[in-house]
C-alpha cells in the first residue's frame, strides 16, 4: 500500500463519526474506499462510495477531485446524476486538511439537505447533459417575452444564428429565438434584442408549452421519448407529424423543438430538443379504426443547451446604478474616453445609449479606445454602435450617427442667439437623463453652460500622460475646466506631446491601460453618488507615478 | 497668490452698481407688479415691499433677489378664507396677468415671475411672497404675516404648515448688522452668494446664508484678513450646521428654526460641500478662483500681463490642455 492510500486510511479513520466500511486501495486511476458518516438526528450512518483522483487535494477545472456517492440518495437535492453529493469546500493543499473540510462537507449536506430536507430560495434548473447532436453541440439564447403560454400551445419558431464555435473538443452553434407563432402561423411574441440581432437571417423551429417541467423529480430531464407519453397530446404529435411530411424536402436537416415549462408563477424555462426531419420519434398506429401518433418510446431525446438571456440574468452579476440603467444616456465625442465610458455602460447594463461624433476611426486610434482594427476607416459612431450591439443584446441607439453629429455640432455653435433654435436643442438635450460630454471640444463645453439643461452633464477630459482626470459636473462647468487646465493648478507634462505624421494637431500620450484607469475610477465615483443619491460635485482624479502607483479622487 | 486680495476684486466685480440698467429694469419691474397687487386687492393688501437682498443690502449683480412681500389682510379672502387659498388666488391672479410674458410659477413660499428676455437680452425675475396678518388690521401693529407652504421645504411639510414671520424684522435684522460690520459681515455673506451661484439651484436659501453667517460670527472668533473671515465662516458652517443642537433662528419669529429649511441630507451636503472648499484651497490657492469666481463681464485685466507668451516677440497662442 503506497503512502497516499495509508494516509487516506489513517485520516478517515481519526475523524469523528466517521468509519471505514471498505479500506481504501488503489484502483486503475484513483483511490476507492467506502465509508460509513454519522449525523446527529440520523436513525443509522449513511454509507458512500468514495473515490479520490490524482489530482487531491486540488480541485481540477473548479471542480472537487473527490467524490462522496450513494445511489439511494437520488431524490435528495444537490446530488449529481451519479449519485455523488455536490459539494464546494475550503482549499487547501494539505491532504489531511483537506479530508477534514471535505468529510465537515458531507456532514453538512446530510444535516441540510437529507434530514431536515431545506430547499434553496434560488431555482434549481434541471440537469441537461451535454451531448452532441450529429456532431455539433447547439446552444439557445431566450428572453423574457410579454406573452402568457398557455398549458400544451404549440406552434412556430423563429430563431437566428449568432456564431460557430469551438465547445471544448467539438464544434457549437449558437442561436437566438426570434418570435413564436400559433399552430396557425399568427405571431404570438416578437423577442426583444438590439437591431443587429433582429436582422439576422432567420431559421425555424417549433414550440411546445408544458407547463411543467419535463422531468421526474424536478432534478434530471427526461432521457427517453417515452417519459413524454403522458405528457404531449395527441394534437401535438398531429402537428409534429404533419411538419414532417410537409418537409420532406429538408430531410435530415435539424429542427429544435422549444420545450417551455413554468419554474415560478411568472418565469418561464426553455429547453431544446434537436429533431432531425425525417427522423422524428413518432410513429402512426391504427387504434379503434383510428390512425394515431405515437411516440416511438426507445428514442433517446437529444437535448441542446439553453440559456436564459433576459435583462435580468444577462446583467444578473453585476450592473451600475439604476440612474444609469434606466436612464437615456447622451456620450458627445467618442474617442479615447468616451468610448471607453460607452463600453463600461453598455457591459454594465446601460441599453439607451447615443453617440455624436464628427469624427472617422483611423488604425492608430485603435490602440487606446474601444474600436476593433478589423473594422478599418469608418465613422466612429457606426463602428461604435457595432461594437456595443456585439456586447449587449439589449442595446437600443435612438439618435446620434454622423448626420445628425453634424447637425448638433452646427446648430448649437452657430444658432446660440437664436432662441428657437436654442430652445429646440435644450428639448433634445433634456430627454436625456445622463449627459457626458468627452469631447474635449472647450467651444461646445461652453456653448453647453449657456443652454438651460435640466440633465445631468458630466464634462470628462484628461490631461497629458493622463496624469489627471477632470471631471465637471456643475454649472460652472466652463470655468472649473478652464481654472484646471490653466496651468496654475494641475501639474502636468504640456510638452511631451504625440505629433501624428502629417498636419495635424498634436495628442496627448498615454496607453489604454492609463487612461482606462482614470476613466473606470471616474465612473465608479459617479455610480456611487448616485447609489448614494447624493449630488455629483466637480470632481479630479489625480494619478502619481513617481514611487508606487497611487489615485486620488479630489471632489471639490 | 493673495487670496483675500481675489475676494476683494470678486465683491467689487459683483457691485450691484455696475449693473445699474439691469438694476433698474428690476426695480421698474417690481413697481409693476407691486402696483398691480394694489389694483387688484385694493383695501385688501398692505403697501407690498421688496425683501430681498437688494433690500438687505447684500446682493450681488449676478443674481438680483426681489422678492415682492405682499401682506393681504386677514379677511382678504373671506372670513373662513385658508392660506392655501390666498396663495392659489393670489398665483392665479398673477398667471392671468403675467402668462404672455413671463413664466410663472408656484415655489416654496413664493410665486415665480421670470419675464422672457427683452431686446437686450436681459431676463427680470421677481418672486412674490402672499402673507397674510394674524388678525384683522394687526399688521401695523405688529407686522407679522402668515406664509402658506405651497411644497416641501426642507424638514417643512408641504401644505401642512403656515411659516409666521416678520418680514421687516428679518430685513433690519440683516441689514443693520451688516452695516454695523460691512467690512466683515456683507462681504462674506455677498461671497457665499457667489458661491451659491456657481451651483446653480442649490437648496440653501441666501437668507440661511445671511443667517448663519451672522451666528457665526456671533459664536465664533472671526478676525484677521477677508479670507480668514470667510474661512472661519465656512469653517463654522462645516462644523455646526449638521450638529442636533443647530438651530437659526428667524429674527421675524424667534419659534421659526431656519435650520428647518433644509433637510438633514441637504444639511450634510452643505458641510460636505465647506469641507471641500476648504481642502481644495487649503492643497492650491488657486482654487479658490473656482468657488469665487470674479464676474468676468466686470474683470479688470491686468494691463501689464501678455496674455500670451511671447517667443522672440511673436505671440505665442496658449497649447491645448484638455483631451478626450
Amino acid at each position: 500500500m503506497n503512502d497516499r492510500v495509508t494516509e487516506i486510511n489513517t485520516v478517515i479513520e481519526s475523524i469523528p463519526d466517521v468509519k471505514l466500511i471498505k479500506p481504501f486501495e488503489q484502483g486503475k486511476f484513483d483511490i476507492e474506499g467506502c465509508i460509513s458518516v454519522f449525523v446527529e438526528g440520523l436513525e443509522q450512518a449513511l454509507n458512500f462510495d468514495v473515490s479520490i483522483s490524482p489530482q487531491y487535494p486540488f480541485k481540477s477545472h473548479d471542480t472537487e477531485t473527490i467524490k462522496f456517492s450513494n445511489d439511494d440518495l437520488l431524490e435528495y437535492k444537490h446530488i449529481m446524476g451519479n449519485g455523488s453529493i455536490c459539494i464546494h469546500t475550503a482549499q487547501s493543499p494539505l491532504l489531511s486538511e483537506k479530508l477534514g473540510y471535505d468529510i465537515a462537507s458531507v456532514k453538512a449536506w446530510i444535516k441540510k439537505y437529507y434530514i431536515n430536507k431545506d430547499t434553496d430560495t434560488h431555482y434549481e434548473h434541471l440537469i441537461v447533459s451535454e451531448k452532441a447532436f450529429k456532431g455539433n453541440h447547439f446552444a439557445f439564447f431566450f428572453n423574457e417575452v410579454e406573452y402568457t403560454f398557455s398549458k400544451n400551445q404549440y406552434g412556430f419558431v423563429d430563431y437566428s444564428t449568432l456564431s460557430n464555435g469551438v465547445f471544448y473538443k467539438d464544434k457549437i452553434n449558437s442561436n437566438i429565438v426570434q418570435k413564436f407563432y400559433d399552430r396557425n402561423r399568427k405571431i404570438l411574441a416578437d423577442v426583444k434584442w438590439n437591431f443587429q440581432l433582429k436582422s439576422l437571417p432567420i431559421g425555424g423551429g417549433l414550440f411546445i408549452f408544458l407547463k411543467d417541467a419535463p422531468s421526474n423529480n424536478q432534478r434530471w430531464i427526461f432521457d427517453n421519448w417515452n417519459e413524454f407519453e403522458t405528457l404531449l397530446p395527441q394534437d401535438f404529435l398531429k402537428f409534429l407529424h404533419s411538419i414532417e411530411k410537409n418537409a420532406t424536402k429538408e430531410k435530415g436537416k435539424q429542427l429544435p423543438l422549444f420545450v417551455g415549462y413554468n419554474i415560478t408563477d411568472t418565469e418561464i424555462h426553455w429547453q431544446v430538443i434537436m429533431l432531425e426531419i425525417g427522423n422524428f420519434p413518432i410513429y402512426g398506429e391504427k387504434v379503434n379504426q383510428q390512425w394515431l401518433t405515437m411516440i416511438d418510446g426507445n428514442r433517446t431525446i437529444d437535448w441542446a443547451m439553453t440559456r436564459n438571456c433576459s435583462y435580468k440574468y444577462f446583467f444578473g452579476r453585476g450592473r451600475l446604478n439604476e440612474k444609469l440603467t434606466n436612464g437615456k444616456i447622451l456620450i458627445i465625442g467618442i474617442g479615447a474616453i468616451g468610448s471607453i465610458v460607452a463600453k463600461t455602460l453598455v457591459r454594465s447594463g446601460c441599453t439607451k445609449v447615443d453617440f455624436i461624433d464628427y469624427d472617422i476611426k483611423e488604425p492608430e486610434n485603435v490602440c487606446r479606445s474601444e474600436y476593433s482594427f478589423f473594422t478599418g476607416i469608418t465613422n466612429k459612431t457606426n463602428d461604435l454602435i457595432n461594437e456595443m450591439c456585439l456586447i449587449s443584446p439589449f442595446f437600443e441607439p435612438t439618435n446620434g450617427g454622423y448626420d445628425y453629429s453634424e447637425a448638433f455640432d452646427f446648430f448649437l455653435k452657430s444658432h446660440l442667439t437664436d432662441t428657437t433654435i436654442k430652445t429646440e436643442i435644450e428639448k433634445r438635450l433634456n430627454e436625456y437623463d445622463v449627459i457626458f460630454d468627452c469631447s474635449a471640444d472647450n467651444d461646445l463645453l461652453y456653448v453647453l453652460s449657456q443652454l438651460k439643461i435640466n440633465s445631468t452633464l458630466l464634462n470628462l477630459s484628461i490631461s497629458n500622460h493622463a496624469k489627471q482626470l477632470v471631471c465637471a459636473t456643475e454649472q460652472n462647468r466652463y470655468e472649473f475646466i478652464c481654472t484646471q487646465f490653466n496651468g496654475s493648478v494641475l501639474k502636468f507634462d504640456i510638452d511631451d506631446l504625440h505629433n501624428p505624421t502629417g498636419c495635424w494637431n498634436p495628442t496627448f500620450k498615454a496607453s489604454y491601460n492609463d487612461i482606462n484607469t482614470l476613466v473606470q475610477s471616474t465612473i465608479k465615483h459617479i455610480n456611487l453618488r448616485f447609489e448614494q443619491n447624493k449630488a455629483l460635485r466637480n470632481f479630479v482624479v489625480e494619478t502619481d507615478d513617481t514611487d508606487c502607483f497611487t489615485i486620488k479622487l479630489k471632489e471639490f | 497668490m493673495d487670496k483675500s486680495l481675489h475676494l476683494d476684486t470678486v465683491i467689487k466685480t459683483h457691485q450691484i452698481t455696475k449693473e445699474k440698467d439691469l438694476l433698474d429694469k428690476h426695480v421698474q419691474k417690481k413697481n409693476e407688479v407691486k402696483e398691480a397687487l394694489e389694483k387688484e386687492y385694493g383695501s385688501n393688501v398692505y403697501a407690498p415691499f421688496n425683501s430681498g437682498s437688494y433690500a438687505k443690502n447684500t446682493a450681488i449683480n449676478t443674481k438680483f433677489d426681489f422678492d415682492l412681500v405682499s401682506p393681504f389682510k386677514r379677511n382678504a379672502f373671506g372670513s373662513n378664507g385658508t392660506l392655501k387659498e390666498m396663495y392659489e388666488a393670489v398665483y392665479d391672479f398673477l398667471y392671468n396677468k403675467y402668462k404672455n410674458d413671463a413664466e410663472v410659477r408656484k415655489q416654496k413660499v413664493s410665486i415665480g415671475l421670470e419675464f422672457y428676455a427683452d431686446s437686450d437680452g436681459d431676463k427680470i425675475k421677481i418672486d412674490v411672497v402672499p402673507g397674510r396678518e394674524l388678525n384683522q388690521e394687526q399688521y401695523k401693529d405688529d407686522e407679522n404675516l402668515n406664509l402658506y407652504v405651497y411644497y416641501k421645504y426642507g424638514n417643512i411639510a408641504a401644505d401642512s404648515e403656515r411659516i409666521k414671520t416678520n418680514v421687516q424684522s428679518q430685513i433690519s435684522n440683516i441689514k443693520d448688522r451688516a452695516d454695523k460690520e460691512k467690512d466683515s459681515i456683507r462681504k462674506i455673506i455677498r461671497l457665499l452668494k457667489v458661491w451659491k451661484n456657481t451651483k446653480g439651484n442649490y437648496p440653501t436659501k441666501s437668507f440661511f446664508l445671511e443667517l448663519v453667517t451672522i451666528k457665526a460670527f456671533d459664536n465664533s472668533d472671526i478676525t484677521g484678513n477677508l479670507w480668514d473671515k470667510l474661512k472661519a465662516v465656512m469653517e463654522y458652517i462645516k462644523d455646526n450646521v449638521t450638529n442636533d443642537g443647530f438651530t437659526l433662528k428667524d429674527p421675524g419669529n424667534s419659534s421659526n428654526d431656519l435650520a428647518d429649511t433644509l433637510t438633514d441630507s441637504e444639511k450634510q451636503q452643505l458641510a460636505n460641500d465647506m469641507k471641500n472648499m476648504l481642502d481644495r484651497i487649503e492643497e492650491n490657492d488657486e482654487n479658490i478662483k473656482t468657488y469665487f469666481p470674479e464676474n468676468p463681464k466686470f474683470k479688470e485685466e491686468d494691463k501689464n500681463k501678455n496674455k500670451y507668451s511671447t517667443n522672440g516677440g511673436m505671440p505665442v497662442p496658449p497649447p491645448k490642455l484638455n483631451f478626450g
